[in-house]
């Protein structure tokens, strides 16, 4: 049932892309005014499909496990949220974008940065449903049985979903560069918009990080271990960090910083997707 | 005898090196490659030193930006904002008001509203309301900076003082030693640890997704008993300053191991040992156990069996109990495997870091860095109101904001357009 759901959202989030897309090239306060209704409502069904996947997941979790404890039950509902393999992280990734952007953005989610986000948020779903990834729900082995999954996952990937936006915009900036366009905002609004997104996102990775470091210790004893997808991580980490100080200490910006923050997605898109297939270690129980 | 003046000039040079950004984005970059490299190729490439050295050096690279920065930012942030410092700001706008306004109110409702309270003074009969945010910002890099260091200097630590083993428990036997990395190296401890039980608990009966696994431990100094406890992956146990957490775990075959040969129709029972050649009589061949499970993926016991024939190199394949058919066919053989009486053994991980609460320290450090740093920009702001001469009201806004252009321009914006209209 959940899966047609998806399959739906995905097509409405293809639809909200063209059109903001279209509202982009016609200038039409209206088409925006409607991309942005149904962009808000389709955040609305992917907010209610994945609690119904959680309470789903809940529920099985309970039938193997019979609690009557209220404290018990509490800690089962944590432990279950629907982050606990890679169709669910693409999910909620894809999640991650509309509520980043309607937080965050609000203002700016119009025109092409709005068919940005849309079309990424489909992007993740249509691999999610079309890609042949595993959709079923599965009891949790016992080294994802931990309070910090929950949080671990859940600032990883808004701030992917913030440096995914970061690298939208930088696009639109390289392109406001060669071809101005009056639709899309001014180059130093744009620029700006790139820092923001970037400082979030910097600020919810690094939370991710420690988050992770504080679990892997409760669970092997070893806040690091140099697993290739801590090690990207902290790439990524470092790419942004790079960043920051070149804007900050050396005052760099437009161009440059755009570069940045498109390799730095690189570098996000390498940690997410590279490392699992590529790459095996800890994380590998994602794919 | 005193520093010769090239001695003072390398130093300094040094110096500015060890607190140069260029130095940074060096390190950085050599970090990132190598960090690269040994995820595609050498794995252990961050404990040797291509990683260490630049990592160190990074570390000295922060250090050496925090001593030369932190008193400065101290003295910035602890200076007071005065009236006078406010009126050396650079304009931002400009607006006019009727002469019979009620301008003070006017102005201070306009930064209360869009900051917050701001303080006033009267200076050459000028009236300056002024308002300071993010005082602390000019903190926040370098908190930032301390918590890397604190965390890097953590590892360090860990790496050093801290005590990394493992123990492997059979039931009821109890252990008074871990053993350390690298070769035979064993650690005596002050008190012995007996595994009571080892348990895998699967979701389903007879296999797949394990559910749990979990070690009913006892504790005991001096013979006698001082705590049990259940270590689980994700609970470790503490005790006597060591952690306890659960690793892995395997079966050990009591006795021998069973394995029926059949060739033609003659059959034979071999009693296999773990790593130990057995030949089979009258014959070439020869047969180990090399590995035993209790459960292989789900399909029950199973042993792994190397077989030779004469001096060629071995081959290593699975015996399943449940299915031998699935065993490789081996010339005119047939394999099953007979009852196994099998013992699960449990290992554990043991630890003692010292450097671990200075890492938990940095992480706890770091958060409020990066919030000061990122978004608590340092903004300084003053209204600036004069009888001009036809009795009107001459206000100007004054603001700057070094680092943080971004909210800056947002604020100046609201607030000139609240200061225009304010009086209508
Ligand atoms: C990766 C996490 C890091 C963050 C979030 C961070 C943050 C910052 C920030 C926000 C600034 C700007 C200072 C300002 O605006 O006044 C800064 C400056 C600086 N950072 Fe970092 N930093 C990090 C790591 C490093 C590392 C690893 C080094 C190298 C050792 C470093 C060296 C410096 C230097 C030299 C400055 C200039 C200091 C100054 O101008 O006062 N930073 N850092």
């Amino acid at each position: 049932m959940l899966s047609t759901v998806y399959g739906a959202l995905m097509l409405l989030y293809l639809g909200v892309g063209l059109l903001f897309l279209a509202a982009g090239l016609w200038a039409s306060p209206s088409l925006n005014r409607w991309a942005r209704v149904l962009f808000g409502a389709g955040l609305a069904a992917h907010t209610a499909a994945l609690l119904g996947r959680w309470w789903e997941s809940y529920h099985l979790a309970l039938g193997h496990t019979p609690l009557t404890n209220f404290s018990e039950k509490l800690r089962l509902v944590i432990l279950q949220a629907p982050m606990s393999n890679f169709y669910e992280s693409l999910v909620f990734f894809a999640w991650c974008l509309p509520f980043l952007a309607i937080l965050t953005f609000r203002r700016y989610l119009r025109d092409y940065l709005g068919t940005v986000v849309a079309l990424a948020a489909c992007l993740l779903l249509a691999y999610a449903s079309l890609g042949g990834v595993d959709s079923r729900i599965k009891p949790l082995m016992p080294a994802l049985k931990s309070n910090w999954l929950l949080f671990h996952v859940v600032t990883c990937f808004l701030g992917y979903a913030a440096f995914t936006l970061g690298f939208g915009v930088a696009i639109l900036y390289l392109v406001q560069e060669k071809r101005p366009r009056p639709s899309l905002p001014p180059l130093p609004e744009l620029d700006r918009l790139i820092y923001q997104a970037t400082i979030i996102g910097f600020l919810l990775l690094t939370l991710g990080i420690l988050t992770g470091a504080v679990w892997a210790e409760t669970a092997w004893g070893r806040y690091w271990s140099w697993d290739p997808k801590e090690t990207w991580s902290l790439i990524t980490w470092l790419v942004y960090a790079t960043l920051l100080h070149a804007r900050l200490v050396k005052g760099w910006q437009g161009r440059r910083i755009a570069w940045l923050a498109v390799l730095g997605f690189l570098a996000v898109l390498f940690t997410y997707f590279g490392v699992s297939f590529l790459l095996p270690g800890l994380h590998s129980y994602l794919t | 005898m005193s520093a010769s003046s090239s001695d003072i000039r390398l130093f300094s040079w040094l110096g500015r090196q060890l607190t140069s950004i260029r130095l940074t984005v060096f390190l950085l970059l050599i970090l990132a490659v190598v960090a690269v490299v040994g995820t595609v190729a050498f794995p252990g490439i961050y404990y040797q030193s291509w990683f260490l050295a630049p990592l160190g050096l990074l570390a000295l690279n922060l250090l050496a930006c925090l001593v030369e920065g932190l008193p400065q930012a101290v003295k910035k942030v602890a200076r007071p904002f005065t009236g006078e410092m406010a009126l050396a700001l650079p304009e931002r706008g400009r607006f006019t008001w009727p002469g019979d306004a009620e301008a003070a109110t006017l102005a201070q409702e306009a930064l209360r509203r869009e900051l917050g309270r701001p303080r006033r003074e009267i200076i050459d009969e000028k009236e300056v309301f002024f308002y300071r945010r993010g005082r602390l910002r000019p903190l926040g890099p370098y908190i930032v900076h301390l918590a890397l260091v604190l965390i890097l200097a953590g590892g360090v630590v860990g790496k050093f003082w801290g005590i990394e083993g493992r123990v492997l428990l059979q039931p009821e036997l109890p252990v008074s030693s871990i053993n350390l990395e690298g070769p035979q190296k064993t650690l005596p401890l002050a008190f012995q640890v007996r595994l009571d039980r080892f348990q895998v608990l699967y979701y389903e009966e007879g296999g797949g997704t394990p559910k749990e696994f979990r070690s009913d431990l006892t504790f005991f100094q001096d013979g006698e008993e001082k705590a049990r406890a259940v270590c689980r992956v994700n609970e470790p146990v503490t005790f006597g300053g060591y952690t306890f957490y659960q690793s892995s775990y395997g079966a050990m075959p009591q006795g021998a191991i069973p394995v029926q040969v059949s060739r033609g129709n003659k059959r034979q029972v071999l009693e296999l040992f773990l790593r130990r050649w057995v030949r089979l009589p009258e014959s070439e061949f020869q047969f180990m156990a090399v590995r035993v499970e209790a459960n292989l993926q789900g399909h029950g016991p199973a042993v792994q069996l190397a077989y030779r024939s004469g001096s060629a190199h071995p081959q290593v394949f699975w015996l399943l109990q449940k299915q031998p058919e699935l065993a490789e066919p081996h010339g005119a053989f047939r394999l099953a495997l007979g009852p196994l009486n099998l013992q699960y053994y449990s290992v554990l991980q043991v630890k003692q870091d010292p450097g671990v609460w200075w890492v938990y320290l940095g992480f706890i450090l770091i958060l409020p860095g990066l919030y000061l740093a990122f978004f608590r920009p340092s903004q300084r702001w003053a209204v600036v109101l004069k009888k001009g001469k036809g009795g009107r009201w001459e206000g100007r806004l004054l603001g700057a904001s070094p680092r943080g252009r971004e909210t800056f321009a947002a604020h100046t914006e609201r607030l000139l357009a609240r200061l225009q209209g304010g009086a209508s």
